[in-house]
């Protein structure tokens, strides 16, 4: 009769986590970390390998001098121990040290005009400039490559997909912060999500 | 060639001292000083130009992104020349989770005044090697490599770099409590049975240069070393020379009668020390 018993409350524990509408945590530990203004460093290769390349050595975060690098903590699931940038906080500089020591090629060997770590992309109905409210153009000012990754058009501030690096120092510049913490310039790491080509 | 200094745990706890260092010494460098020719752990290490990857994360990072680097394969020929000549030797003489059980025993030691703690719990050793191939399918099935996150010796050093570098700890730090709490059913009870760095060692160690070898006609069989042996191996049964042993010294420490010492010898030699050994026979080395 015990094991009779034991039995059938195995049994109804089990159907009960198998029949729980998707575990409220569970889904969050298989999904990337980059986002908005959510970052991997200079030369990341695609979000589709990264979590199984890296080997959370931490040794990017220790040698950036900006402290824009920050690791994830067990929260962040599968990708616990990954490298992340907050653009908006402290964004990359592109002093491109972190790409010369990672040991696994998850940062791959580029120049500061190869990074992508993701697109500028001006909300043209937040931004004073676009506006008209004011003249603003500290995106612009700020800019690494101004003049070729932002251009103004009458003043206005343009991003030029093929010279942005998505760096985000133009999103740390801007001086506009909405509800959620974004800014009227966001990075949108578009290049993660690339696919990796099997051999 | 015999080799026999004073005190093998004297010179343990010095060189675990060292390594535990090490892990403090590049995030200070790095944060305060602007320092970078020292960065990483035990995950990775990156001291200027020479770099050393852990071959169990090495080889979980070529299998999930099936893409070869060779720096970093050149990384991992260090960990693994040192584990093929003289064994597991990481695991008892530079991890950080051994420093950190050293120290708790030292306390307890001191504490309660009893020499040793009782195995409470002693389970199969072949359970090292599931727990090794478990981890690896595990790394295969959810395309993300478990053990580089949760490798007790990495965490260590990530929980400090954490501290240098954001005064803050990180919540994986649990896991440390949880592998240091298990030395209270079993000493080492974690790097004996679940941890699959040091199966890998083990195994990359198979071979090594580095025994202690068990001189029969000196030994007492006082059973000293079988009860100090940090594994719970039984060194006057020849187990010394098993896949498990980590080369830690202890019982050459403790034999009084200097039986047990260190001997580099050649697999011929080691070979014919297996067949004359008698005792093997009543327990023999396990071969995987």
């Amino acid at each position: 009769m015990k094991r009779r018993e034991f039995l059938k409350k195995a049994g109804a524990t089990i159907s009960m986590i198998a029949a729980l509408p998707e575990i409220s945590f569970g889904k969050g530990l298989l999904k990337s970390p980059v986002t908005t203004n959510r970052l991997r460093p200079p030369g990341a290769v695609p979000e589709e390998i990264f979590a199984g390349k890296c080997i959370r050595c931490g040794r990017c975060v220790e040698v950036c001098p900006y402290r824009s690098i920050r690791l994830l903590d067990i929260r962040a699931g599968l990708f616990t121990g990954t490298p992340i940038i907050a653009a908006e906080a402290i964004p990359c500089y592109l002093c491109m040290k972190c790409v010369l020591i990672c040991p696994t090629g998850t940062l791959r060997k580029i120049s500061q005009e190869q990074t992508r770590m993701g697109l500028a992309v001006v909300n043209r109905h937040r931004c004073y400039t676009w506006l008209g409210s004011t003249i603003c153009r500290t995106c612009f000012d700020v800019c690494p490559f101004k003049g070729k990754a932002i251009i103004l058009d009458e003043l206005r501030p343009i991003i030029v997909n093929d010279h942005c690096t998505g760096c985000g120092i133009c999103t740390h510049a801007c001086p506009i912060t909405a509800e959620d913490g974004s800014k009227a310039i966001n990075i949108e790491p578009i290049y993660a999500q690339e696919t990796v080509p099997w051999k | 060639m015999e080799i026999r200094p004073r005190s093998f745990h004297a010179r343990r706890l010095w060189v675990l001292s060292a390594a535990f260092l090490l892990l403090l010494l590049g995030p200070l460098a790095n944060y305060y000083f602007q320092i970078n020719w020292l960065q990483g752990w035990y995950q990775s290490l990156g001291i200027g130009n020479f770099w050393v990857v852990s071959p169990l994360e090495g080889l979980e990072s070529i299998l999930v992104a099936r893409q070869l680097y060779l720096p970093a394969l050149i990384a991992m020929l260090v960990p693994i020349v040192l584990a093929l000549l003289l064994g597991s030797v990481f695991c008892s003489w530079i991890c950080p989770i051994s420093f950190f059980s050293e120290i708790l025993d030292g306390l307890r030691r001191w504490l309660s005044g009893r020499e040793w703690l009782q195995d409470r719990l002693l389970l199969s050793r072949r359970i090292l090697w599931y727990a090794l191939i478990g981890e690896l399918l595990l790394t295969m099935i959810l395309g993300g490599p478990i053990f580089v996150f949760v490798s007790p010796p990495g965490l260590v050093g990530r929980e400090l770099m954490t501290l240098i570098f954001f005064h803050t700890l990180a919540l994986e730090g649990v896991i440390l409590l949880l592998v240091l709490g298990m030395n209270l059913i079993t000493r080492r009870f974690y790097c004996r049975y679940f941890c699959p760095l040091g199966a890998t060692l083990n195994l990359i160690g198979s071979r090594r240069k580095l025994v202690v070898n068990l001189d029969l006609e000196q030994c007492t069989a006082c059973g000293l070393c079988d009860r100090r042996c940090p594994l719970g191996l039984s060194p006057a049964s020849g187990m010394t020379t098993s896949l498990y042993c980590w080369n830690c010294g202890e019982c050459v420490d403790v034999c009084k009668s200097q039986a047990l010492t260190f001997q580099w010898c050649q697999r011929s030699e080691r070979k014919q020390k297996e067949k004359n050994s008698w005792r093997d026979e009543l327990e023999p080395p396990e071969q995987f």
